[in-house]
């Protein structure tokens, strides 16, 4: 060959590329990224009841949404494996929303509008939670039950929420912190919404309980340098860091604090988002005798729980594990919280479910059984105080009952 | 007093971490001309690396040492497959880079299942004086940045590889003319930023954790580095990186670290407009 006949390829290759290419091309956006089907094993007779969750199983938040879904699934197939709901199975629709609030409003609008799910659940972070729900709530006419731990407020009808809320992580965690690190406390936090209302709640408790907030420090949420902080915690005399800086630069952070000797001269680190996944955050020993108030802990040591912990480390190993402050006890409870009530309402559609949701209970659950509290829109749940102790969580306190969420009332 | 000594040593330490990531980048940037986006999931290969090995039972500082070598073979597998198509368009590098970026980045988070790691440093603790206490791993890094540092300069300066890439830089024609296989310089100049880009990330780990976006702060700071150091020098960058690092690190000790955040890009800026071929820059003499 020579080059000029390089040079004059005859045109119909260029045209099969360009046919290649555009089918291709085609293919993927028919396609689509990131949705995940998966039906009711065996053969059933009726029409199956299709449940959407929609998180982020990619991206920054990729650590929350990816045991959020399997947890999700897994409560699904057990429901399945036990005859169904009201006669009928169910089909999970997975979205990933990829820690980004654009492609997760086409999503969820994709299970709303295309797949004509019955209910939403997901949502990891408050942003992703205000970026969909009106899309799901308002011009889907659907249920949406979002799972995780937050700040509160959100009083929206038809949108349930099943993690804990700042006065559940602080009511009984501050006074117990005030009690075992002291009254001085300096609040290092993250530039976000979930930071900045926790701590106005928290503020509010702590002076109640007859401690003073020494500092409140806000950082950008990529921030990987805290000298400034540490050296303002170090020379004040802050008793109590009660943190809510975030990964990954939270472990530059504590790492910092241990090395200045925070715990050394009796300080208590404090994190109410901190469960077994953050545990693997920072060495073991930069966080001795760090605490924590959530939902469920392994260390609450319940048959129930133990036996979920089994079912799900056979199913999905011991990378991402089933923890409260991944928003996956949430995201448990609300499927059974949202169970009970389709089987009390005889139906799946929404008013009627929203009706027998408002007074939902389950018996049993990681950590105890939970309910909603009516009219709310929000669960009454027990909560557990831990301290990290060598690389482990031992539970130090337990609340006198279910705590009451405290929102919208 | 304790206060003092704790302000500069951590504005030490910062900067000296930010140099180690700046330079490979800058010596990517100043000798090809090519911003690699792709340099922040460098890091973290250098940081997964080394996690790697501290999860098969290995020493950690072992991991370190193999880091620059595995990103080297990355680095390398990627310019001789992708990178080397971009050197004429330089706007379609970035976009390239990007690309690789991100898929490297996913692919890292779906190994590590989302989740976040920790690594112990090799040196775990710090050194006290009386009140004052100095971390002995970031001391460690400091000491390191400086060898590494000295090591790029002479390497740079005072070899035929270096006098190589010079010559490929200022004049390519003309180093084609004399014998030089631009191409071969351009593949080994690419390897090399991104070894120091492992290198980095490897003695990072230890005080970041592993995670996906273990590099994603890092990256638009250290193009404001190699911006405000001017192209075409490699101590440019270094400059830059200790300025960016420094101000990164002083100004939240003074206001609130949002505002710091801001002020940073806001002084960079100005430099930029007074300086606009950079703190060092050869690039128009």
């Amino acid at each position: 060959m020579t080059i000029d006949d390089r040079n004059h390829r005859p045109p119909s290759a260029s045209r099969r590329l360009f046919l290649q290419r555009a089918s291709l091309l085609s293919g993927m956006i028919a396609l689509g990224g990131g949705s995940y089907l998966y039906n009711p094993k065996g053969v059933w007779a009726a029409d199956p009841i299709k449940v959407g969750i929609a998180t982020d199983l990619t991206g920054p938040i990729s650590w929350g949404g990816i045991p959020n879904s399997q947890v999700a699934k897994m409560a699904i197939e057990q429901i399945n494996a036990s005859g169904g709901l009201i006669g009928r199975p169910i089909q999970m629709i997975l979205e990933d929303t990829a820690t980004n609030e654009q492609l997760a409003v086409t999503k969820v609008r994709k299970l709303v509008t295309q797949d004509k799910v019955d209910v939403v659940f997901g949502g990891i972070t408050s942003s992703m939670r205000n970026a969909i729900k009106d899309t799901i709530v308002n011009r889907g006419k659907t249920l949406y039950i979002y799972p995780q731990l937050y700040e509160g407020k959100e009083c929206m009808p038809f949108l349930f929420c099943t993690g804990p809320t700042p006065a559940q992580q602080c009511d009984t965690f501050i006074p117990w912190l005030i009690k075992n690190g002291g009254k001085k406390f300096y609040l290092p936090s993250a530039d976000y919404v979930w930071p900045h209302v926790l701590n106005e709640y928290a503020r509010k408790t702590i002076v109640k309980n007859g401690g003073e907030v020494i500092g409140e420090e806000y950082f950008p949420v990529d921030h990987n340098e805290y000298s400034a902080a540490v050296n303002k915690i170090m020379s004040s005399g802050v008793n109590v860091v009660f943190n809510t800086t975030i990964p990954p630069g939270v472990a530059a952070f504590f790492k910092q604090l241990n090395e200045a000797g925070f715990q050394k001269r009796g300080g208590r680190l404090a994190c109410v988002y901190y469960d077994e996944n953050a545990l693997g955050i920072t060495p073991a020993h930069e966080i001795e005798g760090l605490a924590s108030c959530l939902d469920y802990f392994r260390a609450v040591n319940d048959p129930f729980g133990n036996q979920m912990q089994a079912q799900y480390a056979k199913l999905y190993g011991e990378k991402a594990l089933f923890t409260a402050g991944s928003g996956s006890t949430g995201m448990y409870r609300g499927i059974k919280l949202w169970e009970a009530a389709v089987k009390e309402a005889k139906s799946v559609k929404r008013e009627p479910v929203a009706v027998a949701l408002d007074h939902a209970k389950i018996s049993e659950g990681p950590g105890g059984g939970c309910e909603m509290v009516p009219g709310t829109r929000h669960v009454k749940m027990n909560m557990y105080t831990a301290v990290s102790k060598g690389g482990k969580y031992e539970i130090v306190e337990k609340s006198k009952g279910a705590v009451m969420p405290g929102e919208c009332g | 007093m304790s206060s003092v000594v704790a302000f500069f040593f951590d504005v030490l330490a910062y900067s000296s971490i930010f140099v180690l990531v700046v330079l490979g980048l800058g010596v990517i940037a100043s000798m090809m001309g090519i911003f690699n986006f792709a340099h922040g999931e460098f890091v973290l290969l250098g940081g997964y690396t080394v996690y790697l090995f501290h999860s098969l039972g290995l020493p950690v500082w072992t991991g370190m040492v193999a880091a620059p070598f595995a990103v080297a073979m990355v680095g390398l597998v990627l310019e001789r497959v992708v990178i080397h198509r971009f050197y004429a368009t330089p706007i379609v590098a970035m976009l390239g880079t990007y690309a690789i970026g991100l898929a490297l980045r996913e692919s890292v988070r779906s190994l590590l299942g989302g989740q976040f790691y920790s690594v112990t440093a090799p040196l775990v603790g710090s050194f006290s004086f009386g009140e004052i206490s100095i971390s002995r791993w970031r001391t460690a890094v400091i000491l390191i940045t400086a060898v590494v540092m000295v090591g790029c300069y002479l390497l740079l300066t005072r070899t035929r590889f270096g006098l190589k890439v010079r010559a490929a830089l200022e004049n390519p024609a003309l180093a084609r003319a004399s014998g030089i296989s631009t191409s071969r310089v351009y593949a080994a100049t690419f390897t090399f930023g991104a070894a120091l880009a492992g290198l980095a990330g490897g003695l990072m780990v230890p005080i970041y954790a592993i995670s996906a976006d273990m590099g994603v702060p890092f990256l638009i700071k250290s193009f404001l580095a190699v911006m405000l150091g001017g192209m075409g020098g490699f101590e440019g960058a270094i400059a830059g990186a200790a300025l960016v690092g420094a101000t990164s690190a002083a100004l939240p000790w003074a206001i609130k670290p949002v505002v710091a955040d801001v002020l940073v890009f806001v002084i960079a800026i100005a430099i930029v407009k007074f300086r606009p071929e950079g703190l060092l820059s050869k690039w128009r003499s």
